[in-house]
C-alpha cells in the first residue's frame, strides 16, 4: 500500500478511488459523530431550555437515585421531597407525596360480588380521578365486562358495553391487577423494579423502571398499564395526595398498575373503587384479621379466582351472593 | 508492509478504519445507502424518544411489535455463526476453516442488531444502566430477560474476541495461536444453542400467554435459526466470492445447502406438531393461533402474512432439498434467500404479535407498525450491515494478505 | 467419512473439556437456581397465611383513621369482630320526625299533596304485597313495627329489612353485604340498608354507566382520532 498523498496533490485517480489523508478521515469521523450525538441527545433529554438550574440539579440527583426498596427513610423521604418539588417547579403543583411504609401484620385482600355489581362502572371512574390517570389514553386499570350467564371467562364478555345497565339475564364482573402473591410478572422483571411489599401489595419503583414492558406480557390478567406517551391530567383534576409508589403522575416511558390505591390504604382508608362502588360489590380489608370482612367472605361464601390453574396465587376473590 | 513498522494495535485499528473508507464506486455508492438509512433511523428515533412509544402502533395489548419481532429472529441469525464453526473445528473441513471468520462477523452484526432493537424497544433507555449487576440491581436468576442480558452479551465478547485476536496476529503476519483461542471457540459452539434457548425461553416461560408456552418453542427456535442463519450466510458467501478476490469453494456452498435442508424440514416438521396440537382438538388455548391462521372476530390481518411466509419456505425448502439445477447458484441463492425472508416473517411477527392477541381478558386488536417503527427497523439493519461489511473488509483484506505470506 | 474417522475427529482434548466445563457450569447454575425458583414466593400461598393467622388483629393501630364526619350509632347486632356502628339515617330523613304531623292535635296543611306522601312509589316486592303499615308502626309513626310487633328505631331499620331478608342481613352483618364507610381500619362503620337502599323502591334503578371503556385502549395514542 502505498503511502497516503497530502491533499494537495490528490488527483482524479484519488478521488474516484476515495484515497482519503488520516486527517480527513478523522475529520469526517468526528463531524458523524457529532451530529448523531447530537440527534440522539434532543430526542432523548427532555426540553432543557426553560428549565432553571435547580430543577436540572433536582432531576440529575433523582436520576443516580436507587431502587426504592434499598433506600433508607431518610433516603425515601429526600427522594420525595426532590419529587415535590419537582412538580411545584415544572407544573406549578403542591402535591404531597407519602413514603408510608407498610402497616404491620397486613396483607390486603379483595373480594368481588357478581351477583351485586349491575356494571354502573363508578369504580373505573372513581379510579382515574384518585389514582392520576391519563386523560389522553382513557388509561383503566379496572376492566368491567358484561357477562353471558353460564360463563365466567372475561373473554366471552363484552368490555366495551355502553348503555343502560344492568341488562336482564347479564352479570358483571370486573378486573383489575390481583396482586398476586406468586406474581409472574416480578419474577419477570429484569431490574426488579416491581415487587410485592409486605402488605402484599405489588408496586412498581416508576424510575427504576426500564420499559421493557416484560412484566406486561407476563401478567395473566391484563394488569398492567405502559405510559406510551407522557400522562395529562387537567390540572383542577389532579389528585394531590399521592404516595410514591402509587397515584403520583408517571413519568412516560414507565409500567403502572393498580396499587390498591396505596395512598389511601396504608392511611387506613378503603381503596377508591370499593369506596365509590354503589351497589357494595366490593369488599376489602386485611386478610390476617381474622374478624374482616374480607375474611367472612372467604370463609362464607363461594369464592373462587380468575385462572387459578396458573398458580399465581391472586389476592382477589369472585363471590357470589 | 510499512503500518507494521507503526504501534501494532493503533496501526492495526488504523488500517481497519481506512480500509472501511476506501474501495470502489459500487462500495461506496452502498455504504452511502445505508449511512442514509441510519440517519433515517436516527431521526425517527429522536421522535420516538421526544414523544414516547405512542407513536408506534404497539399499545397495551400488543405490547412487543416490529422491534422485538426483529431482535427474535436476529437471535437466531447470530446463532447460526455456530454452523460454519462446527465443520471447521470437529470436523476439521478445510473449505469451512476459510469462512468461519464471516460468519463470526456475521454474528457480531446480527448481536449489534439485537442489543440496539432491545434499546429502542426500551420505554426508559437512560435507565438501562440499572441492569449492570452491582451498580444496578440485576434480577437473576429470576428473570429470564437477564439471563438474555448475559448470555448475548458473552455471546458478542465470544464472537468479537476470538477473531480479533486471530485477525490481530495475522495482520502482523504471525500465525495465532490455536491451543488459546480453542477452548473459546468450542465454549462458542454450545454457547450458541443457550443465547437462542435462552431467547426462546423468554417466551416460552410465560403461563399467561398459551401460543408461547409451550416446550417446542426453544427447539424450533434452533431450527429455524440454523435455516435462516446459514441461508443468510449463503448469500453472503456468494456476494463475497463475485465481488470480492477472497474464492470460496463449491463444496462449502454444497455443505451449507444440506445444512439449510436438515434444518429446514426440521423447522417445518416442528410447525407441522405446533398446527396439529392447536388444531386437532382447540382448547381456549388455541385461540391465539385461530387468529393468526384464520382471523378472529373480524380481525385478520396476519392471516395472508402467515400464509405466504409458510408457502414461501415450503417452496423454498423443496428447491433446496431437491437441488434441481445441480447445485445451480442461479436457483439456490434466490431459494436461500427466499427461506431467510420465510423465516424472517413467520419467527419474527408471525411469532410475538400473534402471543399477545388476544389480551389475557380476551380482546382482539390488529397490529400495524408505524412508520417511525419502520424507519428505525431500516436504520438498525443498515447499522448492522454497517457493522458486518466493515468487519468482513477487514478481515478479508487481512486473512488475503496472510494467505499469501504463507 | 468413517465412523471411526468421525468419532477420532469428534474426540478432542478441547471438546471434552469444554464441554465439561459447560455441562458443571450449568450443572452449578441450576442447582443453584431451582431451589430459589421454587421458593421465590416463600413457598406459602395466600391461603396457608389465612390459615394461620388467628390471632385479632388490632385495628387501631393505624393513627390516621379519624372518626367520620356522618353521625352513627352502635349497631344492636354483633359482628364476627364484636361490636360495629351503623350509619345513623334519621337526619336524611326530609320529614321526619313523622310524629309532627301524625299526633292527636289537628294540623293544616298547605302543600298538601305532598305532604300526605302521595309522590311515594310502593314497588317493594310483588306488586299489592306490601302495603304502609307492614313496616311503619300504627301508632308510634317515628318508629317502624316488625311482624312480631317490636318497635324499631328508624336508625336500625336493619332489624326490620332482615325479618324477610334475612340472608341478607346476615351478610351484612358479616361484611359481604353492603359496604364500610370510609375506612377498612379502625372501628367498623357500616352504611345502614337504608343509605343505599330506598325502603319504598329498594331495586337499584337501571341507568347509563359512568363511563365506558373505549376502542382507544386498543389503538395507540398518539393517532387516537377522537383526540
Amino acid at each position: 500500500m502505498t503511502h497516503p498523498k497530502s491533499e494537495e496533490t490528490m488527483g482524479k485517480d484519488d478521488i474516484v478511488n476515495n484515497r482519503t489523508s488520516r486527517r480527513n478521515f478523522l475529520k469526517g469521523l468526528s463531524i458523524a459523530a457529532a451530529a448523531g450525538s447530537a440527534t440522539l441527545m434532543t430526542g432523548c433529554i427532555p426540553d432543557v431550555s426553560n428549565a432553571s438550574s435547580e430543577e436540572l440539579k433536582l432531576k440529575w440527583q433523582e436520576f443516580f437515585k436507587k431502587n426504592y426498596r434499598l433506600m433508607t427513610q431518610e433516603e425515601k423521604n429526600a427522594t420525595v421531597n426532590r419529587l415535590e418539588k419537582l412538580a411545584h417547579l415544572r407544573d406549578g403543583l403542591d402535591v404531597q407525596i407519602s413514603s408510608q411504609a407498610p402497616r404491620d401484620n397486613v396483607l390486603y385482600g379483595y373480594a368481588f360480588n357478581i351477583t351485586r355489581c349491575e356494571g354502573f362502572m363508578e369504580c373505573v371512574t372513581a379510579c382515574i380521578k384518585e389514582n392520576n390517570l391519563d386523560r389522553k389514553t382513557d388509561t383503566q386499570y379496572i376492566r368491567v365486562f358484561e357477562m353471558e350467564p353460564g360463563q365466567l371467562d372475561p373473554s366471552t364478555g363484552n368490555g366495551k358495553f355502553y348503555h343502560e345497565v344492568p341488562v336482564e339475564n347479564k352479570f358483571y364482573m370486573a378486573t383489575q391487577c390481583f396482586h398476586c402473591e406468586n406474581a409472574p410478572c416480578t419474577k419477570a422483571c429484569p431490574t426488579k423494579a416491581t415487587w410485592r411489599e409486605p402488605d402484599g401489595i405489588v408496586v412498581v419503583d416508576y424510575e427504576w423502571c426500564i420499559g421493557c414492558r416484560y412484566c406486561q406480557a407476563a401478567c395473566p390478567y391484563f394488569g398492567r398499564r405502559f405510559n406510551w406517551g407522557k400522562p395529562e391530567i387537567p390540572k383542577e383534576e389532579i389528585n394531590t395526595k399521592q404516595h410514591y409508589l402509587g397515584n403520583r403522575i408517571r413519568p412516560k416511558g414507565k409500567m403502572e398498575k393498580c396499587t390498591f390505591c396505596v395512598q389511601r390504604t396504608r392511611e387506613g382508608k378503603l381503596p377508591a373503587c370499593v369506596e365509590a362502588c354503589p351497589t357494595g360489590a366490593r369488599v376489602f380489608g386485611n386478610l390476617l384479621d381474622p374478624d374482616s370482612e374480607i375474611r367472612f367472605v372467604l370463609k362464607h361464601k363461594k369464592v373462587f379466582r380468575m385462572k387459578e390453574e396458573l398458580g399465581t396465587d391472586p389476592k382477589f376473590w369472585y363471590f357470589i351472593d | 508492509m510499512q503500518s507494521a513498522s507503526r504501534n501494532g494495535f493503533g496501526a492495526f485499528l488504523y488500517d481497519v478504519f481506512r480500509w472501511n473508507l476506501q474501495g470502489g464506486l459500487g462500495l461506496q455508492i452502498y455504504r452511502l445507502l445505508l449511512i442514509a438509512g441510519m440517519l433515517a433511523g436516527l431521526y425517527a428515533y429522536s421522535f420516538q424518544a421526544q414523544h414516547g412509544l405512542a407513536v408506534t402502533g404497539m399499545n397495551d395489548i400488543v405490547s412487543w411489535g416490529l422491534y422485538i419481532s426483529n431482535f427474535t429472529f436476529l437471535v437466531g441469525v447470530a446463532a447460526a455463526a455456530v454452523m460454519l464453526i462446527l465443520p471447521a473445528y470437529v470436523f476439521h473441513d478445510p473449505g469451512f476453516h476459510r469462512v468461519v471468520i464471516i460468519g463470526e462477523g456475521v454474528a457480531v452484526g446480527a448481536l449489534v442488531m439485537c442489543l440496539t432493537f432491545i434499546m429502542v424497544d426500551l420505554g426508559g433507555p437512560l435507565q438501562a444502566w440499572h441492569l449492570i449487576p452491582g451498580i444496578g440491581l440485576f434480577n437473576f436468576p429470576s428473570s429470564i430477560l437477564a439471563w438474555d442480558v448475559l448470555v448475548l452479551n458473552g455471546y458478542l465478547l465470544l464472537n468479537a474476541l476470538v477473531p480479533l485476536y486471530i485477525l490481530y496476529n495475522h495482520y502482523h503476519g504471525r500465525k495465532a495461536d490455536e491451543k488459546k483461542y480453542r477452548p473459546f471457540v468450542f465454549l462458542s459452539i454450545f454457547w450458541a444453542f443457550s443465547i437462542h434457548m435462552v431467547t426462546a425461553f423468554l417466551y416460552q416461560g410465560l403461563p399467561a400467554r398459551p401460543f408461547w408456552n409451550n416446550p417446542l418453542m426453544g427447539p424450533r427456535f434452533l431450527a429455524s435459526a440454523f435455516a435462516a442463519g446459514p441461508a443468510l450466510i449463503t448469500l453472503i458467501l456468494a456476494i463475497i466470492h463475485n465481488v470480492t478476490n477472497y474464492k470460496i469453494v463449491r463444496q462449502v456452498f454444497n455443505k451449507l445447502r444440506l445444512i439449510i435442508v436438515v434444518s429446514a424440514i426440521i423447522n417445518l416438521i416442528m410447525l407441522f406438531s405446533e398446527i396439529f396440537k392447536e388444531f386437532y382438538f382447540p382448547t381456549h388455548h388455541s385461540i391465539s393461533a385461530v387468529y393468526l391462521f384464520f382471523g378472529l372476530d373480524g380481525h385478520d390481518a396476519l392471516v395472508p402474512w402467515i400464509w405466504t411466509s409458510i408457502g414461501v419456505n415450503l417452496f423454498a425448502t423443496l428447491i433446496l432439498a431437491f437441488n434441481p439445477g445441480k447445485n445451480n447458484p442461479r436457483i439456490l441463492l434466490p431459494a436461500a434467500g427466499m427461506l431467510f425472508i420465510a423465516i424472517w416473517m413467520e419467527k419474527g411477527i408471525g411469532l410475538i404479535v400473534p402471543g399477545l392477541i388476544p389480551s389475557p381478558l380476551g380482546e382482539v386488536v390488529d397490529y400495524l407498525p408505524s412508520w417511525v417503527e419502520l424507519c428505525v427497523t431500516l436504520g438498525v439493519f443498515c447499522l448492522g450491515l454497517t457493522v458486518v461489511t466493515f468487519l468482513i473488509r477487514a478481515a478479508l483484506i487481512i486473512e488475503d494478505r496472510y494467505e499469501q505470506k504463507h | 467419512m468413517k465412523l471411526s474417522t468421525l468419532i477420532n475427529r469428534l474426540y478432542h482434548p478441547e471438546i471434552s473439556t469444554s464441554a465439561l466445563c459447560t455441562a458443571t457450569g450449568a450443572f452449578a447454575v441450576l442447582l443453584l437456581w431451582f431451589p430459589t425458583a421454587l421458593f421465590a414466593s416463600g413457598g406459602t400461598t395466600v391461603l396457608d397465611r389465612i390459615d394461620k393467622a388467628t390471632e385479632p388483629y388490632d385495628n387501631n393501630t393505624i393513627e390516621s383513621v379519624q372518626p367520620l364526619n356522618d353521625e352513627t350509632v352502635l349497631a344492636r347486632e354483633r359482628y364476627q369482630g364484636g361490636t360495629f356502628r351503623v350509619l345513623a339515617r334519621k337526619k336524611q330523613i326530609v320529614r321526619f320526625r313523622c310524629s309532627n304531623c301524625h299526633n292527636d292535635k289537628p294540623v293544616t296543611v298547605k302543600a298538601g299533596a305532598q305532604l300526605t306522601h302521595g309522590d311515594i312509589q310502593l314497588s317493594h316486592g310483588q306488586p299489592g304485597s306490601l302495603a304502609c303499615i307492614d313496616c311503619h308502626h300504627p301508632e308510634k309513626r317515628d318508629f317502624l313495627e316488625d311482624k312480631k310487633g317490636n318497635t324499631i328505631d328508624l336508625d336500625h331499620s336493619y332489624q326490620l329489612c332482615g325479618q324477610c331478608h334475612f340472608r341478607q342481613k346476615s351478610d351484612w352483618v358479616g361484611g359481604a353485604h353492603g359496604k364500610r364507610a370510609e375506612y377498612w381500619a379502625g372501628e367498623r362503620v357500616v352504611f345502614n340498608c337504608t343509605s343505599c337502599h330506598n325502603p319504598h323502591s329498594p331495586r337499584f334503578e337501571k341507568r347509563f354507566p359512568a363511563t365506558y371503556s373505549p376502542a382507544s385502549i386498543e389503538r395507540g395514542s398518539y393517532d387516537s382520532p377522537e383526540k
